[in-house]
């Protein structure tokens, strides 16, 4: 049990640093309220609206290209940590993995998948 | 781990159709020769089915790390899946231009669909194994739902993805608790060692971490009662869609089903058959008898795919090398009639599709009427067809095993199953033509057809001439030093 002891401290440490500036925050800050200050925080959008609003699909293939780009960068970050270990086989290894990923980009691009119109 | 990236030469086969499929998604926007794009995937079909027989070795080559090997089990599947391939690339020709959708991505789909199976038929790692059948099935929602102004086609490749997602997840369950179980191992040969040498044996939890891989492999084959997803998705997608799920797809589950239960948990084989007999025996009883009699013609051949991977099951329950080898023989003659008898459905074009399309066939189209007649023999397993030749061998190894309730269900249930294969035949040959003769098929459909017709007549009439070389999956265990 000895190991999660610095866990939990520094949960505790956590705790009580954020808890204790929420309330100095809100017994000594100064208050101008509005309407605006007072509606939840939601970037520059409308936080009450009927669902049903219409969203362009385009939205979803630039989702589906980002998560191509991710998972590519998600495989590289361990293989850049023991890159010297793996040698030239992690090297070649890598360069088939990015260049059956780059067939992706390339069809997608071809067909029109990065156009915006 | 010691990793050589000359272990790619083992995997020559997959690559043939990776580099293929590459291609193929490279030139998508600039080729639309939907022949060309057949032309070249029957030729990477070829060359990985001839790599798959050249490369069979005389003792088991294990490559990157113990992750996939090289024998005469996985070798025979992949020559299964490579020929299963082929013919649904022949059978496809007119699909591309008949549902309006582009060839390069239709084939490239489909070679990656077969390379996915042909690394679960290699893999002797639980990592392997699920991200060979993942790559599989995958490509396989796409390739369902590829016709997508047909609503039916949408709605089959929904309901397969839903379903299949979950079957992945029981299968990624089990997974995780077989690692738990074992103190951290994978590999199929390190499970087994791990079984053996503790008593993890006994555990509730190895249970539950077998009970969730063979449920996950189950839904891979349509076994009862993971079935239900195949007649939808069958039904909704296009009639050499169905025929490569029923075929190539089944082969591959029962490839890897077949090692993870005779390599992976070969210490758990009591539990294993026991749970290998429900499957089989509810799946031959759902699929022959329970089933209704439909009258759409792929929904039929689900049904009756659904009762064959109950067939093909029973030799995997002894959990010995012979009923390996049975069972191995069975997908590959079962391979064979299933994709004849899809091939009838297509050459007759829409008439195909429905049972009251047959009506009359043997007055208008002779030859098609004799080559559906033949298959649907094989497929009741009648001498002196393949089917007989298949069935024979799995039931004398449920003998053998000293299950004699489930051979005689078996046997029962295959009787019963004639009125729906014959049903058809008597369509054909009893009753007068109500429609038009149907159009010419395509050469290569016919090309197709023969090829499946020859190995449903041969492997009937010499049995054991095609299948010599079906052996079993455990070889290298021996390698290993595990026995």
């Amino acid at each position: 049990m000895e190991e999660y002891i610095g866990m939990a401290a520094s949960f505790l440490v956590a705790g009580v640093i954020t808890g204790g500036m929420i309330i100095l925050a809100s017994t000594l800050g100064k208050k101008k309220p509005s309407a605006v200050k007072s509606d939840p925080f939601e970037c520059g959008k409308d936080p009450f609206s009927l669902p049903g609003g219409r969203q362009a699909v385009r939205f979803y293939l630039i989702a589906i290209l980002f998560i191509l780009f991710d998972v590519e960068l998600v495989f590289l970050y361990p293989w850049a940590v023991i890159y010297r270990e793996l040698g030239v086989t992690g090297l070649v290894e890598m360069g088939i993995f990015l260049g059956i990923l780059m067939v992706g980009y390339v069809y997608a691009w071809a067909n029109g998948a990065l156009k915006w119109q | 781990m010691n990793i050589d990236i000359r272990d790619l030469a083992l995997l020559a086969p997959e690559l043939a159709l990776i580099v293929t499929a590459l291609v193929f998604i490279l030139a998508a926007a600039w080729v639309q020769s939907s022949s060309l794009f057949s032309g070249l995937t029957v030729l990477a079909a070829l060359i990985a089915g001839v790599a798959s027989y050249l490369l069979l070795p005389a003792d088991p080559i294990t490559g990157f790390g113990e992750m996939i090997v090289v024998d005469d089990y996985s070798q025979f599947f992949k020559v299964v899946i490579a020929s299963a391939l082929a013919v649904v690339t022949l059978l496809s020709v007119s699909q591309a231009d008949d549902e309006r959708f582009r060839p390069a991505e239709y084939h490239a789909l489909l070679l990656l669909a077969a390379t996915g199976m042909m690394f679960a038929a290699s893999a002797i790692d639980l990592l392997t194994l699920y991200l060979g059948l993942e790559l599989t099935t995958l490509c396989s929602y796409i390739l369902v739902g590829i016709s997508v102004e047909k609503p039916a086609s949408n709605e089959a490749a929904i309901k397969y993805f839903l379903t299949g997602s979950f079957a992945s997840a029981l299968l990624l369950y089990g997974i995780a608790l077989t690692y738990g179980v074992t103190g951290g191992a994978t590999g199929f040969v390190a499970i087994s060692r791990a079984l053996s040498s503790s008593d993890a044996g006994s555990s509730y939890i190895l249970l539950a971490a077998i009970g969730l891989l063979i449920g996950g492999l189950a839904f891979k084959v349509a076994a009862v009662p993971f079935h239900a997803w195949a007649p939808d998705a069958y039904t909704g997608a296009s009639a050499p869609i169905a025929a490569f799920l029923a075929t190539a797809s089944k082969a591959a589950g029962l490839a890897a089903l077949g090692r993870v239960c005779i390599v992976a948990f070969q210490s758990e084989s009591g539990v294993l058959s026991v749970v290998l007999s429900a499957l089989a025996g509810l799946s031959i009883i759902v699929g022959s008898v329970i089933a209704p009699s439909p009258p759409d013609m792929k929904r039929l051949l689900a049904y009756s795919s659904i009762a064959h991977a109950g067939y093909a099951l029973l030799g995997f329950i002894a959990g010995t090398t012979e009923g390996a080898s049975a069972t191995m023989t069975y997908a590959f003659l079962y391979v064979f009639m299933t994709l004849g008898a899809f091939g009838v459905v297509i050459a007759l074009g829409e008439r195909g599709g429905r049972l009251d399309g047959f009506q009359g066939l043997a007055a208008q189209r002779p030859g098609m009427a004799a080559l559906m007649l033949l298959f649907l023999l094989s497929l009741t397993g009648i001498p002196p067809t393949a089917g007989f030749a298949a069935k024979f061998v799995v039931i004398l190894s449920v003998v053998r095993a000293g299950n004699v309730t489930l051979a005689v269900v078996a046997v029962v249930c295959s009787v019963i199953s004639a009125f729906v294969y014959l049903r058809v035949a008597v369509l054909m040959y009893m009753k007068e033509p109500t429609e038009p003769e149907p159009s010419r098929c395509p050469p290569a459909v016919s090309a197709a057809l023969a090829v499946a017709a020859l190995v449903t007549v041969i492997g009937g009439v010499l049995p054991g001439s095609l299948t010599s070389w079906a052996v079993a999956p455990d070889a290298v265990l021996t390698i290993m030093g595990v026995r």
